[in-house]
């Protein structure tokens, strides 16, 4: 693509202006995934020369270290305590003796079983006394893959805690050196309130992130690499073990035979994306509208308006899509109402044809979604500079130009990190979906694939009935759900890439 | 005289279109008033319709009555009632804690894994939450908090990932001064104290917007709820189990009483609403904008 | 009451981003220290790298001998004024002002006794119960002094307190500030941008270029002595006129050539010039406006010039002048040296002659722009 100088630009016509920018966006599109992939890239390379980095020191502390430092590379705290640090070196050891315990008594066993989910399954043996068969549950395929990842994440904290352990092994020798004086316990608790508040803080949010977050998704993640489903249980029917990306292959390999998971899953991230793109623009520029009607000089009532707008947003979503759903079923007040009146004779087919369901949900996204937008684009209507109108005023603008040239622009500089969120937010829209059609109406040429899918299920609603189905194929679930993170990453990091406001965080404060 | 009467009827014209289009706009106002009304209207008016309880294709009921309000303190409605408002207020108490915490450490704090971490957050909230959904519920049925024990363990849930919602919040602090911060330390003040009695008094209208939404929270939430208490009504909160009498094989019995449940459910959670909505306004403008 | 001594202070950001460079300074007890320099010289963060706002990225600090580097700010012993004030807009004036004294756990009775002094020096009695929102910019830059008083600290810092005041008020607080100097008998750290306020606040003056300290010294010497042509330029207002010329050596005196016209060198500067025997060449020749005047016309001594703008200030006039080459100088010729006639002649487009002496010349070397006749360090 030919590319021009910021004068050349200013020369060319409206038109060859338009095509240029057409033309750069998606020239940009490449680079913004390469960037995308460099700064992956970069990282994983930075990371590297950390931990080289981080190996050195560890051996020159050892190198240059006193005995006090060399003892602690064995048993973690004794440094500190024999430099008066007690309390930290308290902890260090605390954290040293409960990981050995944990390691002998459970933790070996777990991390033993990791690579195999488990050698021996449910046995069933005669009882002579009850005359009948009992089954023996022997290893637990679920709680090898859970505990391994809980070992695995405990034995990252103590190797963060030794060499923790070591470092202030070599600060406190150098302190020292130099003549300074140590912390003490009591300075370190008190650091806690201050310099570290930040780590008190953080303590207990992070670890509800770990343990409800962090390691639920590595732990589904694996599961995309195993066979566990409602047959393989891994305790009471079978256990689960390994299977490889055979999962991946199911789900992406169009030409797969019987069970036809690739044609359904293109099928519904299709109109994921479309169902986000629609969900997203039209509740976004309608919402933008509705503020500007309100918020238009000459328009009384402004606070009545928003009111009666802003219900949506007070009674729980439930109730209203619950409701609503059944306004526009076949025998709902709608349809009943429509036949009263004679305009029609049959009920319309709200839910019932495809095209009619997935028209009808966009259309209650925006009942539900206008007031929500209403209200943002109300704050930052207000916030453009007034007298941006009044010089465009002045220089003979119209109102519709006066949108398109300061307003709009405006909104989508300002708003454009929301729009991403948003879109990814509707393409994760769960509530909306399943409580407006559960799905439905039915794709019976989708439906033999992991539980019935349907034309307004997006790749949440399915992942939620995969689980919950009868086979309950939780690894297609994990699947599902990986890829849903893929198409997220991917969209956020082209947007993010080409976004004009990709904005400094400090420029804002 | 001619220029005169152009001006005239051009100014004329100003003021003639002015008054069109306020008039189209006021038109197209209570159209939408309508329409944003006539589902609440509708679901009062049938949570007061006696003469049957099914689904029916008109507006008005043809007899009166409590009866469908009676007949909820019959079923376990209350106990979900319950079990919603006590994780509601639980919530909103622990989730504000957190979430400010979080969010004051995110904005005032500068170290090393703070860019990590909040670009962590980013990654993992690109992940379906229903995934975790699974081990979830696993792991709680191990430690005894899922069906009739739901409530506890849902409140875990709730809670345990709030963190990664500080993104409003942390946009609200940030547009406190950080000047202030520094001469309360020049004054001798410990971060604990800032917190406590610099940025917190200032922060008021953010408290009661992370306050409203955690409370809002449980009332809406369906998948984990449904998932954790699944099967035993005693752990329900209102969503599952309202949720059940709209399935084909309850509805006609009770759909009619689900409109009354919702009622009751709505009036409360919207009432709280309205009072603290300039919160509230303030507080998704600002998160937007900081986006 | 302390000195503050800065001993190779650097701060460097993001690895590799240098903001200040080897800063070394020793503040007197009682001094009155501005550091003044363009926006980005690294001024503020010296100062806050003082008040353990900044971390020290090399380098001590020690105030009153002791090494504060490790120090909390408010272990340190300092008090600050910041620019936009702080305040803390939910308290009121008094509380605003108590507070420091309420966290050092202060009986009531004591903090009214010192809150209500100092409150009284400052003359915002009758705001104390008022909240900061509902005063203007002078009555907070007040408040935010008192509560830095309160404190009775060694050291007294101010950030460019004066900078959101509209300029008549600014020169007000400034002569209040030279007042509280003087009551409070306390070593200061002022930051500004204003070299105006840097000269007539300041005992000594630190000016500062891209983290780089310029030149320390008096006013009188900044002013007379500058180091170089930064401090030149910086000091004074309008800044001084630049002129790249020639310095000729004749029968042991020196002459400048300055556009065309051949001017002696004559007074303290010429004999400097000759003590440090220069040698003769090119130069950057530098005059104050104020040291330029109007010459006869065609006197060999004189340049000529085309007047472009006549700015009337009053006593004096600014006159932008063209050279023949273009350059641009300024003259500021008190209106009382010129007689009603001359003054309306004074239109745009007017030939002029000017001319200056030798006692006002700065001789900078054309390369390196350091001041010939200052000694580097």
């Amino acid at each position: 693509m030919q590319t021009y100088s910021d004068l050349e630009y200013l020369k060319l016509s409206k038109w060859n202006k338009f095509l240029y920018k057409i033309a750069s966006f998606f020239v940009s599109i490449p680079v913004a995934i390469k960037n995308g992939f460099l700064t992956i890239g970069r990282f994983f390379k930075n990371a590297a020369i950390d931990v080289k980095e981080e190996f050195r020191d560890i051996g020159s502390t050892f190198k240059n270290g006193d005995v006090n430092t060399r003892i602690s590379f064995f048993v973690m705290g004794y440094g500190s305590i024999r430099r008066g640090q007690v309390l930290r070196g308290i902890m260090f050891l605390l954290m040293e003796l409960v990981f050995i315990f944990y390691m002998v008594v459970s933790g070996g066993y777990w991390l033993s079983m990791l690579p195999s989910l488990g050698k021996t399954g449910p046995t069933t043996s005669y009882d002579a006394i009850l005359d009948t068969y009992v089954p023996t549950y022997n290893d637990n395929s679920f709680k090898i893959l859970l505990y391994g990842v809980l070992t695995l994440f405990f034995i990252i904290a103590f190797l963060y805690t030794w060499r923790l352990n070591v470092k202030q092994n070599k600060i406190a020798q150098e302190y020292l050196a130099k003549g300074k004086k140590l912390k003490s316990g009591k300075d370190d608790i008190r650091s806690l309130v201050d310099e570290q508040f930040y780590k008190t803080l953080l303590a207990l949010p992070l670890t509800g992130i770990l343990i409800f977050t962090v390691m639920p998704i590595v732990f589904m993640i694996l599961v995309a690499f195993t066979n566990y489903d409602g047959a393989h249980d891994g305790y009471i029917n079978n256990l689960f073990t390994w299977v490889g990306t055979t999962n991946f292959g199911q789900l992406l390999n169009w030409t797969s035979g019987s069970q036809n998971y690739s044609a359904t899953f293109g099928e519904v991230l299709t109109w994921t994306l479309i169902w986000a793109f629609f969900a997203t623009f039209t509740n976004y520029f309608l919402g933008m509208f509705v503020a500007m009607m309100i918020n238009k000089k000459g328009i009384k009532f402004k606070k009545v308006w928003r009111t009666i707008l802003v219900l949506t947003i007070a009674i729980p979503q439930f109730i209203s899509l619950l409701y609503v759903s059944k306004m526009f079923a076949k025998n709902g007040i709608l349809n009943g109402l429509l036949m009263d009146l004679g305009w029609i004779t049959k009920a319309l087919p709200f839910w019932e044809d495809p095209t009619w369901a997935r028209i009808t949900v966009i259309i209650i996204n925006i009942w539900i979604g206008i007031p929500y937008l209403m209200l943002i684009t109300t704050g930052i209507l207000m916030n453009i500079p007034a007298d941006l109108y009044e010089s465009a005023r002045i220089d003979g603008a119209n109102p519709w130009q006066q949108y398109t040239k300061i307003t709009l622009p405006y909104m989508l500089f300002i708003t454009g990190p929301y729009l991403l969120t948003s879109f990814i937010g509707n393409m994760n829209n769960f509530n909306v979906i399943y409580l407006l059609t559960g799905g439905g109406p039915t794709n019976s040429a989708a439906s033999t694939a992991a539980g019935s899918v349907g034309y307004t299920d997006l790749l949440v609603t399915w992942l939620f009935k995969i689980t919950t189905g009868a086979e309950a194929q939780y690894y297609l679930a994990s699947v599902v759900g990986i890829m849903v993170f893929v198409v997220a990453a991917v969209i956020s990091l082209v947007v993010y890439g080409i976004m004009p406001s990709t904005k400094n965080e400090e420029d804002y404060q | 005289m001619s220029t005169n009467n152009a001006s005239m009827k051009k100014h004329m014209g100003l003021k003639a279109s002015r008054v069109v289009s306020n008039t189209v706009i006021y038109v197209i106002l209570i159209a939408m008033s309508v329409i944003w009304l006539i589902p609440f209207v509708c679901i009062v008016l049938q949570s007061f319709r006696v003469e049957n309880t099914w689904q029916v294709g008109y507006i008005l009921p043809k007899q009166w009555g409590w009866d469908n309000y009676a007949a909820l303190l019959k079923t376990d409605f209350k106990v979900w009632y319950l079990n919603t408002f006590i994780m509601a207020l639980v919530v909103s108490v622990l989730q504000t804690m957190i979430v400010l915490c979080m969010s004051y450490t995110l904005s005032r704090f500068r170290f090393k894994l703070r860019q990590p971490l909040m670009k962590l957050m980013l990654v993992l909230g690109m992940f379906p939450g229903m995934l975790t959904m699974i081990i979830l519920y696993r792991v709680l049925k191990d430690l005894g908090m899922t069906q009739a024990n739901a409530v506890p363990g849902l409140i875990l849930v709730y809670i345990a990932s709030s963190g990664m919602g500080y993104y409003v919040s942390k946009g609200f602090f940030d547009t406190i001064s950080k000047s202030l911060d520094e001469a309360a330390r020049v004054d001798g003040a410990t971060r604990l104290q800032i917190l406590f009695k610099i940025i917190l008094p200032l922060s008021k209208p953010i408290v009661i917007y992370t306050i409203l939404t955690a409370f809002m929270g449980p009332w809406g939430d369906f998948v984990f709820a449904r998932y954790i208490s699944f099967g035993t009504s005693a752990g329900m909160n209102v969503a599952v189990g309202l949720n059940g009498w709209l399935s084909l094989d309850q509805i006609d019995q009770r759909y009619t009483m689900f409109c009354a449940g919702g009622v009751i459910v709505a009036i409360p959670v919207a009432v709280l609403f309205m009072c603290l909505q300039k919160y509230y306004v303030e507080g998704v403008t600002g998160g937007a904008v900081k986006g | 009451m302390a000195s503050v001594k800065l001993t190779n202070v650097k701060k460097v950001y993001d690895k590799d981003v240098v903001a200040v460079h080897d800063f070394n300074l020793d503040i007197k007890d009682k001094e009155f220290i501005v550091f003044v320099g363009p926006s980005g010289c690294g001024k503020s963060t010296t100062l806050r790298m003082v008040a353990g706002l900044e971390d020290i990225s090399g380098g001590t600090v020690e105030i009153d001998g002791e090494v504060v580097n490790d120090l909390q700010p408010k272990d340190r012993g300092i008090a600050m004024v910041f620019q936009n004030y702080a305040l803390y807009p939910h308290m009121s004036v008094y509380d605003n002002i108590a507070f420091s004294l309420r966290l050092q756990k202060m009986p009531e009775d004591e903090i009214y006794e010192k809150v209500t002094r100092a409150a009284e020096i400052l003359g915002i009695t009758e705001y104390l119960m008022r909240k900061p929102r509902a005063l203007s910019g002078g009555q907070r830059q007040r408040v935010a002094i008192g509560r830095a008083m309160v404190r009775e600290s060694k050291v007294f810092l101010m950030d460019e307190p004066l900078s959101n005041l509209d300029a008549k008020l600014r020169n007000q607080m400034r002569a209040e500030i030279i007042l509280l100097r003087q009551r409070l008998q306390t070593t200061f750290i002022y930051v500004t941008h204003d070299q105006t306020e840097a000269m007539t606040l300041g005992d000594r003056i630190v000016i500062m270029k891209d983290g780089y300290i310029m030149q320390v010294g008096t006013p009188t010497e900044v002013f007379e002595m500058p180091k170089n042509l930064f401090v030149a330029e910086f000091i004074g207002a309008p800044k001084m006129n630049i002129m790249g010329t020639e310095l000729l050596k004749e029968n042991g005196e020196y002459y400048v050539t300055p556009f065309g016209a051949k001017i002696k060198v004559d007074g303290i500067k010429g004999a400097m010039l000759k003590e440090k025997n220069i040698a003769a060449g090119k130069i950057t020749l530098g005059v104050r406006p104020e040291h330029m005047v109007l010459a006869e016309e065609g006197a060999a001594n004189a340049i000529p010039v085309t007047l472009e703008v006549n700015e009337m200030m009053g006593s004096e006039l600014h006159l932008h002048v063209l050279t023949e080459d273009g350059t641009k100088l300024i003259l500021r010729i008190p209106t009382i040296d010129l007689d009603a006639t001359l003054r309306t002649e004074m239109t745009n487009g007017k030939k002029l002659w000017v001319t200056f002496a030798g006692k006002v010349m700065h001789f900078f070397d054309a390369e390196n722009e350091t001041n010939v006749l200052v000694d580097q360090d």
